[in-house]
């Protein structure tokens, strides 16, 4: 009887988990395993000399190494998204490349953009992006930090 | 048929747990961005000098020396008669270092400009001052004076419409006056037409004074 009663204690687990894994939603992707080449992005005037309408853009670029871990969603069709929401730092606009497996693209803060749209066929997905980092130079403060993440849609 | 309900059980249990790992682990990514040697100031009155060209042509703010001249000479049936007499430069700037637009017109006018970049941090200060270090007066040979008061000058640029950023005014007699600012990240310039008031009778004669403009960013 106790057997029994185990059995249908883990059946019941099967149940709930299949539930979870087989809604089509967003979900926010673990990126904690991810590193930046360097601690900081050193950002320059695009132009040393401003024009006469006025010109702040710094710019500069940082390559991460991204590691993301998708088993969640594994062997499911998604589609991955860099998401840039509004910054305290005063960005104009992320645009990043990528190796292979990832699309190009850029983002002004508040966007989310498409990255990556297939199965997810590994538990981690590892891609080099080099970043191209806009801020207005007029309003940085010193050392501000850039934040984004990544969420997947699963069918 | 059991044993094999339990391993499929433990497999799915396995992955509820990555799942809650996930959402607990699961974070923003940050980079930290910090502006590298920002920070610039440019001033150029009368002829400046950029290496390889204006700016649009790739070429670099440079240091040059020289000092130019604003002189008249007064007719001397016209001397004290209170008519202004306009002033005339040996300055050869008359385009912008920028784009080389035309935006002086020579010999009358004495252009004055520059630039200021900085971030917000690097000082706090959202302008740059532009200040002039005026003698008492000029003088001759002799040792006669001309008040420095007795010169003034207008501003204006070629297709500018509207304020000046250094706009028009009198030179304050031994005494440090404000020109004009220039805005954080931005290019300014005029043009200035100085004039010489000629009301009062002065000894013939020679008479030189030298102003000096700083421009300074706190």
């Amino acid at each position: 009887m106790a057997s029994v009663h185990a059995t249908l204690v883990l059946a019941s687990s099967l149940t709930v988990g299949l539930a979870a894994v087989a809604d089509a939603a967003t979900y926010r992707v673990d990126d904690s395993g991810s590193l930046p080449q360097g601690p900081t992005a050193e950002l320059q005037w695009r132009e040393p000399v401003p024009s006469r309408r006025g010109d702040d853009t710094l710019e500069g670029t940082l390559v991460v190494l991204m590691r993301l871990n998708v088993g969640p969603w594994l062997n499911r069709v998604g589609r991955l998204y860099l998401v840039l929401p509004e910054q305290a730092a005063p960005l104009v606009r992320l645009s990043w490349r990528a190796q292979g497996r990832f699309l190009p693209g850029q983002a002004v803060p508040g966007q989310r953009v498409l990255v990556y749209e297939g199965p997810v066929s590994t538990p981690w997905i590892e891609e080099r992006l080099e970043l191209g980092i806009e801020a207005s130079g007029s309003r940085l403060e010193g050392m501000q930090p850039l934040t984004f993440h990544f969420e997947i849609d699963v069918d | 048929m059991k044993a094999s309900s339990q391993t499929d059980s433990r497999i799915l249990l396995g992955t509820i747990a990555v799942l809650l790992a996930c959402a607990s682990g699961a974070g923003a990514y940050t980079v930290n961005l910090t502006p590298k040697n920002p920070r610039t100031i440019y001033l150029q009155v009368g002829v400046g000098t950029f290496t390889g060209g204006n700016y649009q042509q790739g070429g670099s703010p440079a240091t040059n020396p020289l000092v130019n001249l604003v002189s008249v000479t007064v007719p001397a049936a016209q001397v004290g008669n209170g008519t202004a007499q306009t002033m005339t430069t040996n300055s050869t700037a008359s385009q912008s270092l920028y784009d080389s637009f035309a935006f002086c017109n020579l010999p009358n006018q004495l252009y004055v400009g520059g630039f200021y970049r900085s971030t917000n941090g690097s000082a706090g200060s959202a302008t740059a001052t532009l200040v002039a270090n005026v003698p008492a007066s000029l003088v001759s040979a002799g040792g006669r004076t001309i008040p420095f008061s007795q010169i003034s000058w207008t501003s204006s640029g070629n297709g500018d419409a509207g304020g000046q950023p250094f706009p028009g005014g009198t030179f304050v007699a031994g005494g440090t006056q404000t020109i004009g600012t220039i805005n954080r990240n931005e290019w300014a310039e005029s043009c200035h037409t100085f004039s010489y008031s000629n009301a009062a009778v002065a000894p013939a004669g020679t008479y030189t004074g030298r102003v000096t403009y700083t421009l300074s960013a706190p």
